[in-house]
């Protein structure tokens, strides 16, 4: 057998919340099955972001920022793969702002999981988009991304989970990436991750995370009831948790991208491109010209 | 003044026009400038005309002058027919047709000495001496109901100054208005004949020239961006994403209509940061990749340019270059992105720059861009021009079987089980590595931009990073001898060279016959690759001359500085013709400055 890239041992601080999203992601592919050669983990720019390294599957390492930007082009390359989109809060909510609205726009079927330690941990600190007031001098308003998700109206998978939970955090990595290899469309999952180094906020978490989905009135098919429930959980000084949208139902008409563009799944970078077979169509592209 | 003045060729009569040769002009290569506001339809009744001489065998070339907004502004169209091959726009106009003052003002300082001023006199009075005009949009507005078809009217009124065929006249609208529907289609010829009928009551019009016919048969009539677009599909290219940016938009606007019928994407992105990276995950996932942009975008683009070169991930970039640096100016013309391409982005990593200079490298090159990136694992520029992306003009159709494509070391499942090993970045001779796209068994692969060994893992180790750089690097010299060739144009006995690239070409060539004609031999070399600079050619060329004239639309002369830097043996030899304004060089003006130096 040919021998290829093999995965190397993590570079994280021992306690890095990243080790939990790392193992429930290896979790959630064994018990989907799904071939490691069909998974491609696009990598941000971070401590999370190297996370592919660590992973037995094809990976591929993106630019600060524009992860998503990649992920889709893999997706509507070949929308048979099962692509993973993961990296941190500076890299997600900071310089890849604008690509991150328009991912839940675009709807293309990936996962996307951002480790928010609520730090830039990498550079040794920093505030980040989702750091709290006072945090390294932070006198900035943290960034939301599950309120800014729910405001979206398109019929993505969104949820949170925290690094001190892996049995929840694997449930709900499994439920995305069935959403996503279903051509369902996008799955957004923020997974709260301490930076045991510059942010060790895990005492702090674990204290204040609330399960949405045991409060009264959750009904993860309501935008507007979660949205609501969340206000409520941040102003009691608790951080909500949980599957936050989950589409009603399947749609008969497609609702992902590459449905909507590829509908037998057969995307450009498996598409005939044999000049014999296909020189009809180009004649008749020419003749069209005339 | 409300007569229009009676031209001197006034004696031809309605009846006796086609057999009075007395005063019957024919002319072989003629030009007609259509101007006024935006939204007048300028656009329109060059198109008609263009269609019109294509079909009666000319070679038809059409350029445009438009503002950056919708509607109002300046606006003009300017088409020229010709016996022979042009690809450039004429010195001077035969026929001027202006919707408002503004438009004789600019057109009349092109006008020929034997020119004609045709004016719409529904709204304005010109007092020009030699202007005819014609209420256009009045009587269309009274009889057909809608003035805005008087596009159509000045068109049947040339049409009877040119004595052009009335059949081949309306078929031509029947062409172009037949997917409208019954009643634009109507209503079209209806403004046909209005305007035939204002020109045919004036006698000393009727005639006033004819158009020689051609032997140009079988043409198409294309823009740039469209052959660039139609290489790109031909080429096997199936993933496309950009940003509406003009000059470069036609090319997305094309593939949106035709890939998805060849399981093809093209996506319009939020932003260039965003399309740019979306080829890059396309092209990694297997398919073959372009995105078109101007100046902004590209400037947005040099990152994701960047990590392309250093991930080795296959990607081509067509810069349809227009007035910079900011906004500049969106709808004109420059050639003066080359120095930010040479050297683009951080760091180092090879880049190849491809410049078509006809629409027939515009469709070939776009293909050889796509081979040359996939087999090289590297960024393939297209470097292109406004006037090569915009201005239509007629060729013959691409020759379809001439067409090939190479994927380079791409493999296969079977191809992986008969190796030991497989790594995205495995050395090789030549310096591109074979690739397996994701979803191959037993293909699994990492990479990455950060630099990396081998088997793609990062890597910070001195041994490796030098020898991964000798690794991309490398190709550049690797290449060379795949990369496209110069066209050569060497008249007999000529010691003065002139060196140009893009849609300098055409210009260039009507320069050599204007110069031949005053006993000054040229000899022309159009590069089509330009990066790395092509000294295995260029050199011996330069050789072969006293001087050469390098002919550029910059400040600055960018690629005659590569030119010094890389042949300095050449330097006394070597001149710049510039042009800045955001127009195109017309041929005269290049033959003027090459004698005066």
């Amino acid at each position: 057998m040919v021998e290829t890239v093999k995965p190397i041992p993590s570079t994280w601080c021992p306690g890095c919340g990243d080790f939990g999203v790392l193992a429930a992601v290896k979790k959630a592919a064994l018990e989907l099955a799904i071939p490691s050669h069909e998974l491609v983990l696009v990598g941000g720019i971070g401590c999370s972001g190297g996370i592919h390294n660590f992973l037995d599957m094809n990976g591929i390492h993106a630019l600060h920022g524009r992860l998503l930007a990649q992920a889709v082009g893999v997706k509507l390359g070949n929308p048979k793969l099962t692509v993973i989109a993961a990296g941190g809060d500076g890299d997600g909510y900071a310089i890849g702002m604008g690509h991150f609205i328009h991912a839940f726009k675009k709807n293309a079927s990936f996962l996307y999981i951002v480790m928010n330690n609520e730090t830039y941990g990498l550079t040794k600190g920093q505030a980040s988009p989702t750091s709290q007031l006072g945090y390294e001098g932070n006198v900035e308003n943290p960034f939301d991304a599950i309120l800014t998700a729910l405001s979206i109206p398109a019929p993505n998978f969104v949820a949170r989970t925290f690094s001190g939970d892996p049995k929840q955090m694997t449930q709900i990595l499994v439920e995305s990436l069935k959403f996503n290899r279903e051509n369902r469309g996008f799955a957004f999952v923020e997974a709260l991750s301490p930076c045991v180094t510059y942010n060790d906020t895990y005492k702090e978490w674990r204290a204040k995370v609330q399960d949405i989905s045991k409060l009264s009135g959750y009904d993860a098919t309501d935008r507007a009831k979660t949205f609501q429930l969340c206000l409520d959980t941040i102003a009691q000084g608790r951080i909500p948790i949980g599957v936050m949208h989950r589409p009603r139902e399947v749609s008969a008409e497609a609702a992902s991208l590459e449905l909507k563009l590829l509908p037998d799944r057969t995307g450009p970078a498996v598409a005939d491109i044999d000049l014999t077979s296909n020189r009809a169509t180009y004649e008749r592209l020419l003749h069209a010209l005339a | 003044m409300t007569t229009p003045a009676v031209s001197s060729t006034s004696t031809i009569s309605a009846g006796t026009a086609r057999q009075a040769p007395a005063s019957f002009q024919e002319l072989s290569d003629l030009s007609v400038m259509i101007g006024g506001q935006g939204g007048d339809g300028t656009l329109t009744v060059s198109d008609l005309l263009g269609r019109y001489f294509r079909r009666r065998g000319l070679y038809v070339y059409s350029s445009r002058n438009v503002l950056s907004r919708i509607r109002g502004g300046h606006a003009d169209a300017s088409v020229r027919a010709s016996k022979l091959p042009v690809a450039a726009e004429k010195a001077t106009v035969n026929l001027l047709l202006a919707f408002d003052h503004e438009a004789i003002d600019i057109g009349r300082a092109e006008l020929d000495a034997d020119g004609l001023i045709l004016y719409d006199s529904s709204s304005f009075q010109s007092d020009a001496p030699d202007a005819i005009g014609f209420p256009f949009a009045t009587l269309v507005g009274g009889q057909v109901g809608q003035p805005i078809y008087k596009n159509t009217a000045a068109y049947g009124a040339i049409s009877i100054i040119l004595g052009l065929d009335p059949i081949l006249t309306s078929a031509v609208i029947e062409d172009r208005f037949q997917r409208r529907g019954a009643e634009a289609l109507e209503k079209n010829l209806k403004a046909l004949e209005i305007g035939r009928r204002l020109a045919l009551d004036r006698p000393e019009l009727v005639g006033r020239w004819s158009v020689a016919d051609g032997d140009a048969h079988d043409r198409i009539l294309i823009t740039g961006n469209h052959a660039v677009a139609l290489g790109f599909v031909v080429g096997g290219g199936r993933f496309f994403a950009g940003y509406p940016i003009t000059p470069a938009t036609e090319v997305m606007e094309y593939l949106m209509r035709y890939l998805p019928a060849l399981h093809g994407v093209a996506r319009q992105a939020e932003d260039e940061l965003a399309a740019i990276n979306m080829i890059i995950g396309a092209s990694y996932a297997g398919a073959r990749v372009m995105t078109s942009t101007s100046g902004p975008g590209l400037s947005l683009m040099t990152e994701g340019i960047g990590h392309a070169g250093a991930a080795e991930i296959p990607i081509v970039v067509a810069d349809c270059q227009r007035v910079g640096p900011s906004t500049g100016e969106p709808t004109r013309h420059e050639q003066s992105d080359l120095s930010h391409l040479a050297n683009l982005g951080h760091g180092e990593f090879p880049r190849l720059i491809l410049a078509p200079g006809t629409i027939e490298d515009c469709f070939q090159l776009t293909g050889q861009a796509l081979n040359l990136a996939e087999k090289w694992r590297l960024p393939v520029i297209l470097l292109l021009d406004q006037a090569l992306c915009q201005n239509a003009v007629t060729a013959a159709p691409f020759d379809l079987s001439a067409a090939r494509i190479d994927r380079g070391d791409r493999l296969t499942a079977e191809d992986l089980q008969k190796m030991t090993r497989y790594g995205y970045y495995q050395y090789s001779a030549q310096g591109f590595s074979p690739y397996a796209p994701p979803g191959t068994p037993g293909g699994i692969a990492q990479v990455t931009g950060n630099e990396h060994d081998e088997m793609g893992h990062v890597s910070v180790n001195p041994v490796n990073r030098a020898k991964m750089m000798e690794k991309r690097m490398g190709k550049m010299v690797e290449v060379v001898p795949e990369l496209p060739s110069p066209s050569l144009y060497a008249m007999e006995g000529a010691r003065t060279g002139i060196i140009g690239y893009g849609s300098t070409w055409g210009p260039i060539r009507e320069a050599q016959e204007i110069l031949r004609h005053q006993d000054l031999p040229t000899t022309f070399y159009q590069a089509r690759t330009l990066f790395p600079v092509p000294t295995p050619s260029l050199g011996p060329f330069l050789d072969s001359v006293d001087v050469a004239f390098i002919v550029e639309h910059n400040y600055t002369g960018q690629f005659a500085r590569l030119v010094r830097e890389h042949l300095p043996e050449h330097h006394r030899k070597l001149r710049s013709i510039v042009k800045y304004d955001g127009m195109s060089f017309r041929a005269p003006e290049i033959a003027r400055r090459v004698q005066e130096s």
